[in-house]
């Protein structure tokens, strides 16, 4: 964890960590007997639901709860689907958990499922949503908004995670196929490229502009990135695909180009796995492997009250089992000791202001979290700019009263959409 | 299914380890100089009023929490830090009762009724020394307080002197003797060169920010170099205006007050710069001898107004025209 300076006139830096020189090949974990596929839909007493327990599946295909779903899973092993069950989310958010039993017998050569890819965007959003990277076909292939401007992240949102960069430098090639790819089946007018500042990666390609982000935190994120290198200020309380921007991994566009060219899935994600000594192992895992398989094959050890920290210590969260599965956008998973997690309070805010200092977006936080407290949405949004948060977490790093300030406004956000979808 | 149980709480994970203990214990460290210095200069009877100060404060918190069923709140140290500055404004001889009832003042009327640390519109030490200065005035004069005492340097509280002799008092004192605590007034006040050492360190700690403090001198030399300028026989020196009273101990640990002060940079500069005005003004024109309490306590009144400008949030307004 870094620790405030002794001298701190100047706001604190938090640093992106960037690739070392020579990365190691990540190690693949062997698959596992059992693997757990999230389903972004709730289970619906009401409908037939079209999934078994029991159910056959092969590898590859495609697992919808009901006849009229919009959301699925694919299968990346052939076997038989053993559980289905409820998963709620930190913010109770539901979905629906599937453990698929890997059955090696079942997977003969014609068990494969191959794909009818067509130069459709919409048909690539029938198949490829959960590949590795989890590419944003479905906002691509939305007709609600038309995305006019693709950024290819091949640097690292959260700090501590370097996935995004080892995928990007050690298949350029790949990217620049699915570039292609895209090019042909998207109708998308510019594509640009993300790197940090301080990379050696070779980004030579023809008519993509490569931005630089500076290694500072938070200059990789999407708002920031649209204010820096595209001129485009996000809209308080607007996502960048209403205006047109979409955002994907490195990892995505690989994921594409390999589908298009084989017409099957893959579903090898990349992570980085960082241990309580803070050595990072990067590993390839297959998606729906449990946490636990990849913490045995290191030996990391995790004890009772730990942290298991998934997407990065500033953005990420914390899961409740070390069964969580890996999925198709899970760049890191932190093990943080129980004695380095930092303690909250319920102080009121004192009003240092040094979240005012730090914030990106320049959000009045102390008068903000004020409102929040007192569960005024409605007004935190309208004039104190709720909207405006682009969640870095910053405040809540440097809050000298410890208040849990990116969970009140995160929460704050998800109480005003369901305020203004009740309205 | 799970052997042991995680802990799962939100992002970030990380925290920069700093706390209300670290920011409290900080200002107290860096008032100590000038405390120390007091203690030395005025004796054990200023060990005794700084003494009693920081421990009924905290004493008035401890039942302020007892009595609202609250949780202990005085292992944050907030308390002690209004004690502290309270005895640091007071005379070295000070009759227990006044402490006592000053800090019950400063820490019940001046921070517990608001809802505690943070909520306080007024700086609370400042509270409670405006109330006692308005109940007890005969108690706050420097010269009476200390009429036993020998000392070997100007036996005259500065601002006194010139506001009932005249700017050519000022005369009497040397810059030098007023910044090193050769001079008669409060605990912690009189020695300049501690608070501005204590004022660094915090500032280059980032507990107090450096905006304010520097503006509130800027506003004190500027506004008290054009009335010197304008009559010089009765308006003191800039340079006299910011070694004696309060001035120091406002710029660095009163005007800095979390709760009761600007964060955002334009309002800093404009709540730093008034208060060095407020006060001049105070002095020079108004009928107290030095105006920073009143002068504070008037600023921190203002401070929501100002503190109303500030930088459009990220996609609001015009930024992208």
């Amino acid at each position: 964890m870094i620790k405030r300076s002794f001298f701190s006139l100047t706001q604190p830096r938090l640093k992106y960590d960037l690739l070392e020189a020579d990365p190691k090949a990540p190690e693949s974990i062997p698959i596992p007997p059992n693997l757990i596929l999230l389903l972004n839909e709730a289970l619906d007493n009401t409908k037939s639901i079209i999934l078994k327990k029991g159910d056959k599946v092969k590898k590859g295909e495609k697992l919808s709860l009901y006849k009229d779903s919009t959301e699925y899973t694919i299968s990346p092993v052939s076997g038989v689907i053993n559980v289905i069950d409820t998963y709620s989310d930190d913010f109770g958010n539901k979905a629906t958990y599937l453990v698929v039993r890997n059955d090696p017998q079942q997977a003969s050569g014609e068990d494969i499922v191959k794909y009818e890819l067509t130069d459709d965007i919409e048909v690539a959003d029938q198949y490829l949503r959960t590949l590795p990277g989890a590419p944003p076909l479905k906002i691509l292939a939305s007709k609600e908004n038309t995305i006019q401007t693709l950024v290819i992240m091949c640097t690292d949102q959260d700090i501590l995670s370097t996935t995004a960069q080892y995928v990007a430098q050690s298949t350029m090639e790949e990217i620049k196929e699915g570039v292609r790819v895209l090019k042909r089946i998207a109708n998308i007018m510019k594509m640009c490229l993300v790197v940090s500042q301080d990379t050696n990666m070779q980004t030579e390609f023809d008519g993509i502009q490569t931005f630089r982000v500076s290694k500072n935190y938070p200059s990789a994120l999407p708002a920031m990135i649209m204010k820096d290198h595209l001129n485009m200020i996000l809209p308080a309380g607007q996502s960048p695909e209403d205006v047109g921007v979409a955002f994907i991994t490195a990892e995505a566009i690989v994921s594409i180009a390999k589908a298009y060219r084989t017409k099957t899935a893959t579903y090898e994600k990349v992570l980085t796995v960082i241990g309580k000594d803070g050595q990072r192992h990067m590993i390839k895992a297959t998606i729906g492997t449990p946490l636990r398989r990849i913490f045995n094959a290191f030996s990391l050890h995790i004890n009772e009250k730990d942290r298991l920290i998934i997407g990065g210590p500033m953005k990420g969260f914390a899961t409740y089992t070390h069964h969580h599965p890996v999925l198709p956008d899970m760049d890191t998973v932190i093990i943080q000791d129980r004695d380095l997690i930092p303690a909250l309070s319920d102080n009121a805010c004192i009003n240092c202001g040094k979240c005012i200092k730090i914030c990106p977006a320049n959000i009045p936080v102390n008068l903000l979290v004020r409102l929040l407290e007192a569960d005024q949405y409605e007004e935190a949004f309208d004039k104190f700019d709720l909207g405006s948060c682009i969640e870095c977490g910053l405040c809540a790093y440097v809050c000298l009263a410890r208040i849990p300030l990116y969970q009140y406004i995160r929460l704050g956000k998800h109480e005003f959409l369901k305020l203004k979808a009740d309205a | 299914m799970n052997k042991y149980k995680l802990t799962v709480s939100h992002a970030p994970f990380w925290h920069d380890g700093d706390s209300l203990f670290q920011m409290n214990m900080n200002i107290l460290l860096a008032a100590l100089p000038a405390a120390i210095f007091g203690i030395f200069q005025f004796g054990a009877s200023a060990f005794g009023v700084l003494a009693l100060s920081v421990g009924s404060a905290m004493f008035w918190e401890l039942v302020m929490n007892m009595v609202s069923k609250k949780p202990l709140s005085i292992g944050d140290l907030d308390a002690a830090v209004i004690g502290l500055m309270f005895g640091m404004m007071l005379p070295p001889i000070t009759p227990w009762w006044v402490v006592i009832t000053g800090t019950f003042v400063a820490v019940i009327v001046g921070k517990m009724i608001f809802g505690g640390i943070g909520a306080n519109p007024f700086n609370p030490a400042l509270i409670g020394m405006a109330i006692l200065m308005l109940s007890w005035k005969a108690f706050f004069d420097f010269d009476t307080s200390l009429v036993d005492f020998v000392f070997d340097f100007t036996e005259l509280a500065p601002l006194a002197a010139i506001k009932f002799q005249g700017a050519g008092a000022a005369e009497m004192f040397s810059v030098g003797d007023l910044f090193m605590g050769k001079e008669v007034g409060a605990i912690g006040s009189v020695f300049g060169l501690g608070l501005v050492l204590g004022g660094i360190y915090l500032i280059l700690r980032g507990y107090i920010r450096w905006e304010i403090s520097l503006s509130f001198i800027v506003g004190i030399i500027v506004t008290a170099f054009i009335f010197n300028m304008v009559n010089s026989e009765n308006y003191a020196g800039p340079l006299f205006h910011l070694f004696s009273g309060y001035t120091l101990l406002g710029a660095f640990f009163l005007m800095t007050e979390n709760s009761s002060s600007p964060v955002n940079t334009i309002p800093m500069f404009i709540y730093g710069f008034l208060g060095g005005l407020m006060i001049i003004l105070m002095r020079n024109i108004g009928s107290y001898a030095d105006g920073t309490v009143l002068a504070i306590l008037l600023l921190n009144l203002v401070n929501p107004l100002i503190d109303n400008i500030r930088p459009k949030a990220l996609g609001k307004g015009e930024n992208n025209a």
